[in-house]
């Protein structure tokens, strides 16, 4: 091996090394969001951020509580609670449905990307 | 550099087609193994050896020829022509060799050398374009990874093609020992 070509690899290794960061902001903008879609709006809460928000359905309010990297429906005015009984979520790609009350809860990233490509 | 075979001689496109056949072979090879990466279409470069190899037997122009028409024979062989692998692999070559192409200029830097820099230019662009057909900055996560597995995949066929060159005089007499 070259002087020369202990400097190509020393070049790529620090390339390799400088990756982590750029890789961790890549990440970063990434993260998770609970998108909560009623009748009337839709709402995108990163997942870290402490909310409650009161969503209007058909039939009533839907209470959404968001935090600490979970989010789950507390209170709901509908007849058999599933969503409340759903429990909090915190997988990418998980969902809560109201459907009395039309509202769903999803947790997707920035831009829902795919999880896999094949061809 | 100037390339060992002067161009326009039967022995040079003797010489290209048998570099293609060959790269060709190691890029359909390449496709059945395991994927090193989890990303569909990124691949380590093993058939980065012929173009190592086709840069100082017939130059930059020829190695280039090699090295896309490789690319577009893989990709028949295996399916993926005009897909989103395609353009990787399309990618990933052009990058690779430009680097490639750059470095045969420097006399300190050996094959090694040139082997490690396109394989991790291939990687780099591999990953950009995988990006971009994606849409999303996720397959950047794997840069780091990545650019380690190239820089030893690198080596490897840095020091392949290096034992070879040493043996091509026995077939091209004009190739110095180096």
């Amino acid at each position: 091996m070259t002087r020369g070509d202990r400097i190509v690899v020393a070049v790529v290794a620090v390339l390799a090394i400088a990756a982590w960061p750029l890789a961790g902001m890549a990440a970063g903008q990434d993260a998770a969001v609970a998108v909560i879609v009623g009748p009337g709006a839709t709402y995108r809460v990163p997942l870290d951020a402490a909310r409650r928000l009161d969503v209007a359905g058909l039939h009533g309010t839907v209470t959404v509580v968001v935090g600490a990297g979970s989010v789950r429906v507390t209170e709901s005015d509908c007849r058999d609670h599933l969503c409340v009984e759903r429990g909090a979520i915190d997988a990418p790609g998980a969902a809560i449905v109201c459907a009395p009350n039309g509202v769903t809860v999803r947790i997707g990233g920035r831009d829902d990307a795919p999880d896999a490509l094949i061809r | 550099m100037r390339p060992t075979l002067s161009s326009g001689s039967a022995r040079v496109v003797a010489t290209v087609a048998m570099l293609v056949a060959v790269g060709a072979i190691l890029g359909i090879v390449e496709s059945a193994l395991v994927p090193a990466l989890p990303i569909p279409g990124v691949r380590l470069g093993l058939a980065n050896l012929v173009v190592v190899l086709a840069l100082p037997l017939v130059g930059r122009a020829a190695a280039l020829r090699v090295s896309l028409l490789r690319v577009l024979i893989v990709a028949i062989a295996t399916g993926a022509l005009g897909g989103p692998a395609f353009a990787m692999a399309l990618a990933g070559a052009a990058a690779s060799w430009a680097v490639m192409a750059w470095l045969t200029g420097r006399r300190s830097v050996s094959p090694i050398g040139w082997s490690v820099g396109g394989a991790a230019a291939h990687v780099a662009a591999q990953l950009l374009v995988a990006s971009v057909v994606a849409g999303s900055a996720a397959p950047l996560l794997l840069a780091p990874v990545s650019l380690l597995l190239a820089l030893a995949c690198g080596l490897v066929i840095g020091y392949a093609s290096r034992l070879l060159l040493s043996r091509l005089p026995l077939v091209y007499p004009e190739v110095g020992t180096r």
